[in-house]
């Protein structure tokens, strides 16, 4: 995952769409009765945190464990996709769209006692847009102008542009008390949980804060355990030295879970996509019908079958089940060898041709890239693979466009907006859908946002802008003693509060 | 009762001396027969996705098949002559340059040679993955002959050294004394005198860098750094095998089982050259 991009321009999300996941019904009505309320939820995980500022380069571990936990933001991006008031009690947008007036939820107090007030949110929101900051939300909030703290309880964001997603980039950021000292190694949220203690190396340790102002946490607090690879963490699973493993790599692991039924496995919608991304700047992926004759002549369901068995959805384009925008677009351009010869010939390369594709070193790009080379020489075309380390990939590709086609997992929720910069490292440049996905970021409403990016995403798939290959499946195993936990696992968040263990 | 003794001990020592080399000759031989049988046959088309997802060996897929449903057996005999040609390529590489090197350096003025000798020693300290590393990393791509080069230059060190060491002591032998003041000229000193002298010792050597340069590939091309897919390398059979260990354990143990033949083999075959070549027990036969 080192390669992924972590980046993400604008973001959007109807509150009213909402995506059916029929796993969360199975696990969430399961145990319920029986629950104790005292229990400790132990999580085994592979992402460490560097340390525990997530402006501070702390990586995707830190959402994982503080994201909801131990940290809130004015708004929460849900397991499911939708945007929800957390800190703030509602908002109102001014008729230019360019003020935010937000109103605090009463009686909020950080874990060291103080209450939440207009300048804790205020210093929040600088602390993410700071010189120093490593946030990967850095960019998206920089179209703020300026934060006012009219009272304790009312924060007026000015914005330099409308921007519908307001409210979803502020999920991204965390309500930290403006009079907290070391973040890096230490906490001052609103959050349900506090940290108890981190031992580096090995576990997070949160208990319930006794004061939240919320609803309570259904267990007696959560421990992360940290783990340097699969089998380690899969064999804590197996031993009980663990209730739940946030995310597998692999469906072989899997079978040791699958047929017990001391576990459950559940099978969530990630938002990573393999991506057999071209260059569309340069012969032959310049053209259209080249581009999808390449898509016709892969065999996505059996790709996705040798790598994943059972797990991982087919999408036909960029946008994943849980984007607001979504539609499903696999039969744009279905398998079809046959019309993928036909469509060869059109664009005058009736006798195929040859490209490099650059695959990046790690598991599956190795095999993703054998399987490509396989079926499109079937139709004529001939693929050389070149294997290169992540670090290359950055240089010689996400820099210098230096390339004819590459394979890549994008990770980020909402991420469609990567087709609206001509300047990307693919450089799909259509006009249509750079104005469209522009002006989706000005809209009135989410609706006719949402109705500008559907727009847009069905012209990327009638592009064939790039090779959307398959989605990740998230897949969670736990015993079956628990139940409650999140199963999308959206941006690495793990809410804890709703696990509940059930009594021995 | 002592040479009696003697006599005994002295037959297992000559049944189990022949018995090394044959084992080691049966190896090695068993790889390059496949290896050769591969440029006109086999089993199925290598690329080809003939069978499911992680089949089980059975009679049509002996080492049963790989995630896109290749045949293993196909791939194995396939990466016998991957790993011939890598091991081949590298010690032919190591042996150009580290006897040149080695023989230079020994008969160089003092000064020379002090430098080689260091510089040989500096080599030898990096691991020689890492050095194979670093000359991958230094050619455009990672390929059969940048893995080849790469091992073939980090081994080259070993014999070089080795050769300096091993000509250093003919050289102060009477007898090249001897053909110096009969007026030999060095190419005469080298090529009658010297390699021929040094040439079972240097054998015995290339045999057992043949055997690392084979783990080696394996190694690189497990890190991705070898010959690019599809070559069938046994070390990227080992690394497209890893995750799926527990499921499929035939998909990792296949070509171990390849490795572990040819390795021993060259071994063996090392030892068995070196028993046969010992000057010190050619008396005792």
């Amino acid at each position: 995952m080192t390669a992924s991009l972590k980046e993400t321009g604008l973001g959007f999300r109807s509150l009213t769409i909402t995506v059916a996941f029929a796993l969360w019904g199975a696990t969430g009505a399961m145990a319920q009765d029986n629950a104790d309320p005292s229990a400790v939820i132990r999580v085994g995980s592979l992402y460490e945190p560097q340390n525990l500022d997530n402006t501070a380069g702390a990586g995707q571990g830190i959402n994982e464990a503080f994201n909801g936990n131990v940290y809130e933001g004015l708004f929460q991006l849900t397991d499911d996709g939708d945007v929800v008031a957390k800190l703030a009690s509602g908002f109102e947008m001014s008729e230019d769209g360019l003020t935010y007036t937000f109103t605090l939820q009463p009686d909020v107090t950080f874990h060291s006692g103080d209450p939440l007030t207009a300048a804790d949110v205020k210093s929040s929101i600088e602390r993410v847009t700071a010189e120093g900051s490593q946030s990967s939300r850095k960019r998206t909030l920089a179209n703020i102008e300026s934060i006012e703290a009219k009272d304790d309880n009312t924060v007026v964001v000015t914005l330099k542009e409308r921007s519908i997603s307001l409210p979803y980039n502020l999920s991204y950021v965390w309500i930290v008390n403006d009079a907290a000292k070391d973040l890096t190694s230490g906490e001052d949220g609103t959050g349900p949980y506090k940290l108890d203690n981190w031992r580096r190396g090995s576990s997070i340790t949160l208990s319930p804060y006794e004061n939240y102002w919320g609803e309570k946490p259904k267990n007696g607090g959560v421990t992360f355990s940290y783990f340097k690879e699969a089998t380690a963490l899969n064999n804590a699973l197996l031993t009980g030295a663990v209730d739940i493993i946030t995310s597998v790599q692999s469906p072989d692991s899997l079978m040791q879970f699958q047929d017990n039924p001391s576990f459950v496995v559940t099978d969530g919608q990630s938002t990573t996509k393999e991506v057999l991304a071209y260059n569309d700047r340069v012969a032959p992926f310049d053209n259209v019908k080249v581009r999808k004759a390449v898509a016709r002549a892969i065999d996505r369901k059996r790709l996705l079958n040798s790598i994943w068995g059972e797990y991982g959805t087919l999408i036909g384009s960029f946008v994943p089940p849980t984007d607001p925008w979504y539609v499903d677009l696999n039969d744009v351009d279905a398998y079809d060898p046959e019309s993928a010869k036909a469509l060869l010939a059109e664009a005058g390369y009736a006798d195929g041709f040859t490209f490099t594709l650059d695959t990046p070193n790690y598991d599956p790009h190795p095999i993703v890239a054998q399987f490509l080379q396989n079926e499109l020489a079937k139709v004529g075309i001939k693929v050389n693979i070149n294997i290169i380390t992540a670090n290359e990939w950055y240089t010689k590709i996400y820099q210098a466009h230096d390339f004819q086609a590459t394979l890549q997992e994008h990770v980020n929720h909402r991420d469609i907006v990567f087709y609206g910069n001509p300047n990307f490292y693919w450089g799909y440049n259509n006009p249509q859908v750079v104005e469209l996905i522009a002006s989706a970021e000005a809209s009135g409403s989410e609706a006719e946002r949402d109705e500008k990016l559907t727009e847009a995403n069905r012209i990327i798939a009638e592009d064939a802008a790039s090779g959307w290959l398959y989605l990740y499946p998230q897949i969670v195993v736990s015993t079956a003693s628990v139940s409650g936990y999140p199963v999308n696992g959206l941006n690495s968040q793990f809410f804890a509060y709703d696990i509940a263990k059930q009594a021995r | 009762m002592s040479g009696q003794v003697e006599t005994a001990a002295a037959r297992p020592r000559l049944s189990r001396r022949s018995l090394t080399l044959n084992i080691g000759l049966f190896l090695v031989g068993m790889h390059v027969t496949v290896a050769l049988l591969t440029l006109v046959w086999t089993p199925y088309d290598p690329t080809g996705m003939t069978g499911g997802r992680l089949e089980a060996p059975s009679w049509a897929h002996w080492a049963g098949t790989d995630r896109l449903g290749r045949d293993l057996f196909t791939q194995i005999m396939i990466g016998s002559r991957i790993a011939l040609i890598v091991g081949f390529g590298a010690v032919a590489i190591a042996a150009t340059i580290g006897v040149t090197l080695g023989v230079l350096s020994a008969f160089a003025t003092r000064y020379l040679d002090d430098i080689l000798a260091a510089a040989f020693d500096i080599l030898i300290a990096f691991p020689t993955l890492l050095l194979a590393m670093l000359v991958v990393a230094a050619t455009e791509s990672a390929s059969l002959f940048s893995a080849t080069l790469a091992l073939g230059i980090a081994i080259s060190a070993i014999v070089a050294r080795l050769t300096r060491i091993l000509a250093k002591r003919i050289l102060s032998m009477d007898y090249i004394t001897a053909a110096r003041t009969a007026g030999a000229s060095w190419p005469s000193i080298v090529f009658r005198h010297l390699l021929p002298n040094i040439w079972p010792m240097l054998a015995v050597n290339f045999a057992l860098q043949f055997g690392l340069a084979v783990i080696a590939e394996a190694s690189l091309s497990y890190l991705g750094l070898g010959a690019p897919p599809p070559n069938a390398s046994w070390g990227r059979l080992l690394q497209e095998a890893q995750g799926t260990v527990y499921t499929a354990p035939f998909g990792a143990i296949a070509p171990g089982i390849a490795l572990v033949t040819l390795v021993i083999g060259m071994n063996l075959l090392a030892d068995g050259l070196r028993e046969a070549g010992d000057p010190t027990r050619r008396g005792r036969q």
